[in-house]
């Protein structure tokens, strides 16, 4: 019952700062609404007991990618960005009736009903070990491949990035 | 009705993460400026994790958990090449905003 109150509690303020994030005008305010709805995500996590999903949450996305984006930020000319308009009003308002359109179908989705079938194997595990000691067990059983493959995956956008930062020695314009 | 809401449901999940993805996709069109075009996208990718997590817990399974570790690491390598080619649409172009990238002969 807890568990449901801080659900309820995370999910408003996650809607809250996705919201600020659309909103927001200022590309500073918009990496701190990020970050709010970052951090409720992970009380989210932490709320239905995948505790080694959250940590790694605030540890990945609140630490290291927002910290990329405020570099990137920081690379821009702050002039040029007060002087544009931010959004783009006509698009908005005709795509608007498309986000209605996915929120009824959402809502038809669940009013018609959402059933997953029930596989109680793991639960047994869970209270003998750990979340982080479960999710081991498997990654490294039976996800090792695709384990694998998101390793050279990284691998392939570090070089990626590394060879899209590099200076060149003429530009274009 | 109080006794629903109280106990966890997997519809509750599908509901935030459908909202937030929402927020995501229509944040992504609205936005004029890379960065935070790149932020929205960020959010939906968040929301999918989110519907993940109600799956594990309401089914008491733990794949759904791997395949949003899987989601956060490809989060991170988009991160990684989105912000390298924003840095060099600047720098090369001094490009910030979707409408000013208008040739792709480089």
């Amino acid at each position: 019952m807890l568990n449901q109150l801080a659900f309820y509690l995370f999910a408003s303020i996650s809607i809250l700062c996705g919201l600020g994030v659309v909103v927001a005008s200022n590309p500073i305010y918009v990496v701190l609404w990020l970050l709010g709805a970052l951090i409720a995500i992970s009380g989210i996590f932490f709320s239905a007991g995948a505790e080694l999903l959250g940590s790694l949450q605030l540890m990945i996305y609140v630490v290291a990618i927002a910290v990329f984006y405020i570099l990137i930020i920081t690379a821009v000319p702050w002039r040029k960005l007060h002087k544009n308009e931010q959004h783009n009003r006509l698009i908005g308002v005709s795509v608007l009736p498309f986000i209605a359109l996915l929120y009824v179908e959402a809502f038809l989705v669940v009013m018609s009903g959402v059933s997953v079938s029930k596989n109680k194997i793991i639960e047994t595990i869970t209270k003998n070990y750990g979340n982080a000691e479960v999710i081991g067990i498997k990654l490294f059983s039976t996800y090792f491949w695709a384990f694998e493959l998101m390793s050279v995956l990284l691998l392939i956008s570090m070089i990626g990035a590394i060879l899209l930062g590099r200076k060149e020695e003429k530009t274009y314009d | 009705m109080i006794e629903m809401l109280l106990t966890p449901h997997v519809e509750q999940y599908f509901i935030l993460a459908f909202i937030l993805l929402g927020i995501g996709l229509f944040g992504m069109m609205v936005r004029k400026n890379l960065i935070t075009i790149l932020m929205s996208l960020e959010l939906a990718l968040n929301s999918v994790n989110i519907a993940f997590v109600g799956i594990d817990k309401v089914n008491h399974l733990i794949d759904g958990q791997i395949f949003a570790l899987f989601t956060i690491a490809l989060a991170a390598s988009e991160a990684a090449v989105g912000l390298g080619i924003i840095l060099s649409l600047f720098r090369l172009r001094k490009a910030e905003n979707v409408n000013e990238i208008i040739d792709l002969k480089g």
